[in-house]
């Protein structure tokens, strides 16, 4: 068994007295995709932000490759550049990340800040915008973008650096169904490639394609993890979890309601 | 409140844009090394929020309504340093971008709205709020009180800067080449409008967002932000220093107008002229000045116009300009030196400590 | 039907400024003499304009100034009615205010008297209200060329050649940046609140809802800023920043720069 990328133990967050992460355990091991699952505020984007050493715990620890992350490691010089170039994270509000007045110069930023020479600036830049398709827009500023445009830029702004794990913020929120589906393909190509994936959504009908294991968070903790077929089919627990929604329908006097999630196919209920 | 092109000459313009520089640069000095990584997007997102605010139709009493600067809501939130760079910001956009504000006065827009208003209102502030617990009403009449002092000092700065103008800048015949209101006028006539409406929106602002985050117990509440609550508490003593300063950078130029000279204070050419020698006398104990003109006030009096060549235009070689400019410029030295001087001491003291 | 209150005007406010920079970018996509032309050698020469305007004294310099701002414009596929309406006429309603009363209260020969008022103009008065009148129109259209004509992040990244600060010209483009999305919010939140209200919103209620409005803006304001602040880090800012190489200056660049600031020398030496 291979050392984990990715080791956390107990760890705890507050945002002022606010509890956001509590007890929290998982690891992470290199090549896996990973879905984090569950509803606003459970902690996923907290999570994933301690991952990416932008939150220091309050309790517990954080070890990538063996070594705990802490600020005072993030200071040196040496290992911020590696941990930065192989770490990746993007954002769910696409605005947060397109701070730079031109998309290529959005793009470029990353690599600019890592230092790199000017011809491997240029070069992965070029590839980034033709892999993401955004080479039309090389010129134009982030807030005539689309919101599918922006969630395209935003991830080349990341893949850039072609960075070993992928740290996906909601992915597929606020997008048309167009775009959505792209970035699910873009993410399930990724399968058996050795990057690293770790998704935070609450959309349970893309889990399976996107992952090979699921986690549910519910209000800071994890609360089950398991293959995504097995975690899907536990209806009381996402019902717990704020994952599905209930329905509610009488007939011969007698009112049922049970939790329901919305399949490809027809469905009926049994009873 | 926004100064457009041709209204202040170019040498007011440049003195205005040498008296903003120092400030510009000891406050990005200081909040680099405070904020670090945080300095950018705060001051930058920060600009674009007091952008916006500025163009806010504010009601105020009475039925009129008013625009606000947003200096008094920057100081309280920022603290005054933070305060500076985030109004130059938006007053540089304003002007370059959206053509509000001339580009040359950009620097005078800059040094009355950003610089004199953060400073004074961080002094209103600290002084109206000592004492007062965070969620306490006083604050909120505090921030108000901040804004309205500080936009009517602004306006001030502005209405002096423009006074001025006719009584150092004119044609040989007398008419004034830039702003032709003198003193007299641009005062009141600056001051109404700001005492009155702009005054009142500024505070509405100020007082009215602090209120309206005290009741929904805001984390953003000054003192908040970590970093930046470091970086206003140890600047304590600069504000108000660099207040006091302020001050006196603005006088000035009013010292210019005096009627009469300060005892000691005369000009060379006063030796050779009859009237000015019994003045002279007069506030000299009836004392006659020499007749001869005493050899170093010869040659210090060639000074400021010998570099100039023949062909410069004359108002650069007057020495009324030559008085307000060494005045605004050593004024800001000293400020500037200071400020430098206790910023390489605090590094000195802080390498000191162990780590 | 109530006249509109701070809700309406602060709505045509926001709208306006996101129309307006909608315009200048596509001025700048445009083919034309200024838009070829680096943005730092538009920069020197045009700041030299703008003082060379700033400095006349004589309203035949200014007249021989705003035509050479003027043929720029047309040079540059930008229409003289757009800068007359866009520019001109709101600099001149501006000016005039402020000007007006020099006509009447700097001493010299009468020309005229005003019925009513008793008040009389002069011709120094005159003279002087038209040469603030045309120094203002003329720096302002040296100005809004030279902002039309240049992507604002060219424009930015000129600066660092006159030695500004690097934190000051990102701070500068990211502010740009983010104001259309502050704007934006805003403008949303207004809207949403006018579908809401029935009539008029005046006096005190007017007050505390503007102060509402700007206080969730703040705090909207504030989040972001926390935001991009990490996105910044995930990307490895570690607190000084690095640009884009500017492309070398060719020698038209210089020599358009040294065209105009012939251009000013002369009219000042004219002007004397």
């Amino acid at each position: 068994m291979t050392a984990p990328l990715f080791d956390l133990r107990d760890v705890g967050y507050h945002y002022g007295s606010q509890a956001a992460l509590r007890d929290l355990s998982i690891t992470v091991h290199a090549g896996e995709r990973i879905v984090l699952l569950g509803a606003n505020g459970s902690g996923k984007s907290t999570l994933l932000r301690v991952l990416d050493a932008l939150y220091y715990p309050d309790a517990g620890s954080v070890r990538f490759c063996g070594r705990e992350l802490t600020e005072e490691l993030l200071l040196d010089d040496e290992f911020c550049f590696d941990f930065r170039r192989r770490v990746g994270l993007v954002f769910q509000n696409p605005d947060v990340q397109l701070f730079n007045p031109t998309v290529y110069e959005e793009i470029a930023f990353g690599p600019l800040q890592l230092r790199w020479p000017k011809e491997k600036i240029e070069e992965s830049v070029a590839r980034a915008m033709e892999f993401m398709q955004v080479e039309p827009l090389r010129s134009r500023p982030p807030y005539g973008l689309s919101g599918g445009e922006k969630k395209r830029v935003a991830i080349a702004s990341v893949l850039v650096m072609d960075p070993e794990v992928l740290l996906l913020d909601e992915p597929t929120s606020a997008l048309d169904p167009r775009s959505q589906s792209r970035i699910i393909d873009l993410i399930a190509a990724w399968k058996n490639s050795e990057r690293t994936v770790i998704t935070a959504t609450h959309q349970l009908d893309i889990v399976e394609e996107i992952a090979d294991r699921a986690h549910v968070l519910h209000e800071g903790r994890i609360v089950a993890g398991g293959a995504p077929r097995e975690v899907l089919a536990d209806l009381e627990l996402l019902d717990r979890c704020n994952l599905v929604h209930r329905h509610r329908h009488s007939h011969d006097g007698v009112e049922h309601s049970h939790p329901h999630q919305h399949t490809h196919g027809s469905h009926e209920h049994k009873h | 409140m926004h100064i457009p092109d041709g209204y202040l000459s170019p040498a007011t313009c440049a003195v205005m844009y040498a008296g903003a520089a120092p400030f510009w640069y000891v406050a990005l000095r200081q909040l680099r090394r405070r904020l670090s990584t945080r300095l950018v997007p705060l001051i930058s997102v920060f600009s674009a929020f007091s952008f916006v605010v500025m163009m806010f139709n504010l009601p105020l009493p009475g039925g009129t309504t008013g625009h606000a600067v947003g200096v008094g809501l920057a100081t309280t939130v920022l603290g005054p340093w933070a305060s500076i760079l985030a109004i130059s910001v938006a007053l540089a956009i304003q002007a370059v971008f959206f053509g509000d504000g001339g580009i040359t006065a950009l620097g005078a827009n800059c040094f009355n709205m950003a610089i004199v208003g953060s400073l004074v209102a961080w002094g209103v502030l600290r002084l109206a709020s000592a004492g007062a617990a965070p969620e306490s009403r006083r604050r909120v009449f505090a921030a108000a009180l901040a804004g309205y002092v500080a936009i009517n000092a602004s306006a001030l700065c502005a209405a002096v800067e423009f006074g001025v103008q006719p009584a150092l800048f004119h044609d040989a015949a007398g008419v004034p080449l830039y702003a032709p209101y003198r003193l007299g006028i641009a005062i009141p006539a600056m001051m109404l409008g700001h005492l009155t409406i702009a005054g009142l929106a500024e505070a509405v602002i100020s007082g009215g967002v602090v209120a309206f985050l005290q009741r929904g117990r805001s984390s953003i509440l000054p003192g908040n932000i970590p970093a930046l609550a470091a970086a206003s508490s140890s600047s304590r003593v600069q504000p108000r220093l660099a207040a006091v300063l302020s001050l006196l950078l603005f006088c000035t130029p009013l010292g210019v107008l005096a009627v009469g000279s300060a005892w000691g204070e005369w000009s060379a050419r006063e030796f050779g002229d009859p009237a000015a020698r019994q003045r002279i006398a007069q506030s000299s104990g009836n004392q006659a000045p020499p007749d001869v003109l005493p050899k170093g006030m010869q040659h210090l009096a060639s000074v400021w116009s010998a570099p100039f060549p023949d062909y410069a235009p004359r108002f650069i070689r007057s020495q009324k300009l030559g008085y307000m400019l060494s005045g605004m410029f050593g004024a800001g030295i000293i400020l500037g030196g200071s400020l430098l001087a206790q910023s390489l001491l605090r590094i000195g003291r802080r390498q000191e400590r162990p780590r | 039907m109530s006249h509109p209150g701070f809700v309406e005007h602060s709505i045509d406010g926001l709208s306006r400024a996101l129309e307006h920079a909608l315009f200048s970018e596509e001025m700048a996509r445009r083919r034309g003499l200024l838009q070829a032309v680096d943005a730092r050698a538009k920069l020197a020469g045009l700041l030299v304009l703008i003082i060379a305007a700033a400095i006349a004294h004589r309203l035949p310099v200014l007249g021989v100034l705003w035509m050479i701002g003027a043929l720029l414009a047309v040079l540059s596929s930008i229409r003289p009615r757009d800068l007359a309406l866009r520019l001109w006429l709101p600099v001149f309603a501006f000016a005039a205010i402020i000007t007006l009363p020099a006509v009447f209260i700097t001493p010299g020969r009468e020309l005229f008297v005003v019925p009513w008022l008793h008040l009389a103009a002069t011709d120094s008065g005159v003279r002087t209200a038209l040469l603030l009148l045309a120094r203002a129109e003329v720096t302002a259209t040296f100005a809004v060329l030279l902002v039309l004509c240049t992507p604002w992040t060219r424009l930015l990244r000129a600066l660092r050649w006159f030695r500004v600060p690097r934190e000051a010209v990102v701070i500068l483009g990211m502010t740009y940046r983010y104001i259309f999305l502050v704007l934006e919010t805003a403008r949303e939140m207004f809207l949403s609140r006018r579908s809401r209200m029935a009539g008029r919103m005046a006096g005190a209620d007017g007050r505390r809802l503007a102060a509402a409005s700007a206080g969730v803006l703040l705090q909207h304001t504030m989040e972001l800023s926390h935001d991009v602040h990490l996105a910044m880090l995930a990307r490895g800012f570690r607190g000084d920043v690095f640009l884009l190489d500017e492309p070398s200056m060719r020698i038209s660049d210089g020599l358009f720069a040294a065209v105009l600031l012939a251009g000013a020398v002369t009219t000042w030496w004219m002007g004397r």
